[in-house]
């Protein structure tokens, strides 16, 4: 359903990604793991064109695009493929709890906004927001905030849901809810790619783990593989690390 | 000729000068909307940085700001026709309220750009991973955060535009500027005359700063 071949990204003379191919299937989940700086999040900021690759082709449900001759239509069409969780939730601020979920519906989709009002609250409930319905982002805790990203997110109509380190901005306290959320998620076989260290989440939750470093996929498989039995050395000295560090 | 301030004479011009309070607040707001219409598309211009219509942009925005609004209007009423006879034909009133748009709209159309550039870029890119179009981010998310960033200095240039519309006297537009200098004229009373207008224009701007700060406070009530 998803397949990135030989995407490369380069920020001037630095290359943050170089030759990365992988392949997704309908309702698997991906966590892809490794240290900061190494592209993990510029590959999934690819995926939904919010960086255009230097090269390669994506491929995401019935749309394909090459970043050497891509159209602003194709980036449309491939961004109505996916949608995306941010780290720091990029709620619209403008906006009640509701609309922001409602707001793909209506004028991305076309959805009559009754019908897109009534499926983003039944999405809200279904993330434990139910008294949040009429609230704004800024008076939202942080957890809070970002279930009704991964909320609007849902309502995308997308084929996979692209999350960017989405705990990585909360206190801990908030954590434990929004993980809740995406395991519910995966319990769904909603398909998902998870840029995260949480190791404990990719440990329980992942279908396939790709561990990345300095712009390179070093390794991937099942989370049994990767934890326990990694191939490569730096494979084996990052999940050392992590797991030593208690993530 | 030495004469004491005559307070009575305030008293009796008060409601003369307010008869011509309409004209003054039909042109300014008037202006208002025109300049309001013009500075958004001057500033969607320059920050989506559209090809050449940009440059055209900052040119405009370059000579209504480099130069003085007396200057414009007198471009506008009294020039212009010498070589365009579509202008002939052109009151007073409404070369008043062209000339009042095109200046204020160069001024609003930085306070509206600023006001865009400074709504954080991860809306924009929240808009756009959900599929929707630039166009779409900035009319349902970008422009109405940005309204209320802009609204108090959107608001400082309708209330200087209240006041300058006192330069419309000068093209012949009686209004209330016009009508004190009238009556100073015939009765000699220059400082009553002149006071009086002074404090009409006083007090509708501080009825406007008023409406300002009620609608600041509805604005922010989101945040």
């Amino acid at each position: 359903m998803i397949k990135v071949t030989s995407l490369s990204k380069k920020f001037g003379d630095l290359e943050v990604l170089k030759d990365i191919n992988f392949e997704v299937s309908q309702g698997e989940i991906i966590v892809i793991i490794g240290p900061s700086g190494t592209g993990k999040s510029t590959l999934l900021r690819c995926l939904n064109y919010l960086e255009t690759p230097s090269s390669g082709q994506i491929h995401i449900g019935d749309v394909n695009i090459d970043a050497l001759s891509h159209t602003a239509k194709e980036v449309t069409s491939l961004r109505k493929q996916s949608s995306f969780v941010f780290q720091n939730y990029s709620l619209f601020a403008n906006k009640t709890a509701l609309q922001n979920v409602a707001e793909s519906l209506i004028t991305v989709w076309g959805v009559p906004k009754s019908e897109a009002l009534a499926k983003a609250e039944a999405i809200l409930i279904k993330v434990g927001l139910k008294d949040k319905l009429h609230i704004y982002p800024s008076q939202l805790s942080g957890g809070q905030q970002q279930r009704v990203g991964i909320a609007r997110a849902m309502a995308a109509k997308g084929e996979v849901i692209l999350f960017d380190e989405p705990t990585s901005a909360l206190d801990p306290e908030w954590v434990d809810e929004v993980l809740a959320v995406m395991k519910q998620l995966a319990v769904e076989r909603q398909t998902m790619i998870v840029v995260t260290h949480e190791m404990q989440f990719a440990k329980e939750v992942a279908d396939t783990v790709i561990f990345m470093e300095d712009g390179y996929i070093v390794e991937q498989g099942s989370p049994q593989q990767i934890f326990e039995n990694p191939q490569h050395q730096r494979t084996k000295a990052f999940v050392k690390r992590a797991l030593k560090k208690g993530y | 000729m030495q004469s004491s301030f005559d307070f009575q004479y305030i008293i009796e011009l008060m409601p003369i000068l307010l008869k011509y309070l309409g004209v003054t607040m039909e042109m300014a707001l008037w202006g208002f909307v025109f300049a309001l219409i013009l500075a958004l598309g001057l500033a969607l211009v320059r920050v989506f940085k559209i090809t050449f219509v940009q440059h055209l942009a900052s040119l405009y925005i370059s000579f209504f700001r480099g130069t003085p609004l007396l200057v414009q209007l007198f471009l506008l009423y009294y020039g212009f026709p010498q070589f365009m006879p579509i202008f002939v034909g052109m009151d007073a009133f409404t070369a008043a309220i062209i000339g009042l748009s095109l200046h204020f709209s160069a001024y609003m159309a930085e306070s509206i750009r600023a006001a865009i550039l400074g709504i954080d870029k991860s809306q924009m890119e929240a808009c756009l991973s959900l599929g929707m179009t630039r166009l779409q981010a900035m009319k349902r998310v970008i422009l109405p955060q940005a309204s209320r960033v802009a609204t108090p200095s959107l608001m400082n240039y309708f209330i200087d535009m209240i006041k300058s519309t006192s330069l419309a006297f000068t093209l012949g537009v009686v209004e209330i500027m016009a009508k004190a200098q009238m009556e100073a004229s015939s009765s000699f009373k220059f400082f009553e005359s002149f006071l009086a207008v002074a404090v009409v224009y006083w007090v509708v701007v501080i009825i406007f700063t008023r409406i300002q700060h009620l609608l600041e406070y509805k604005l922010n009530k989101a945040y």
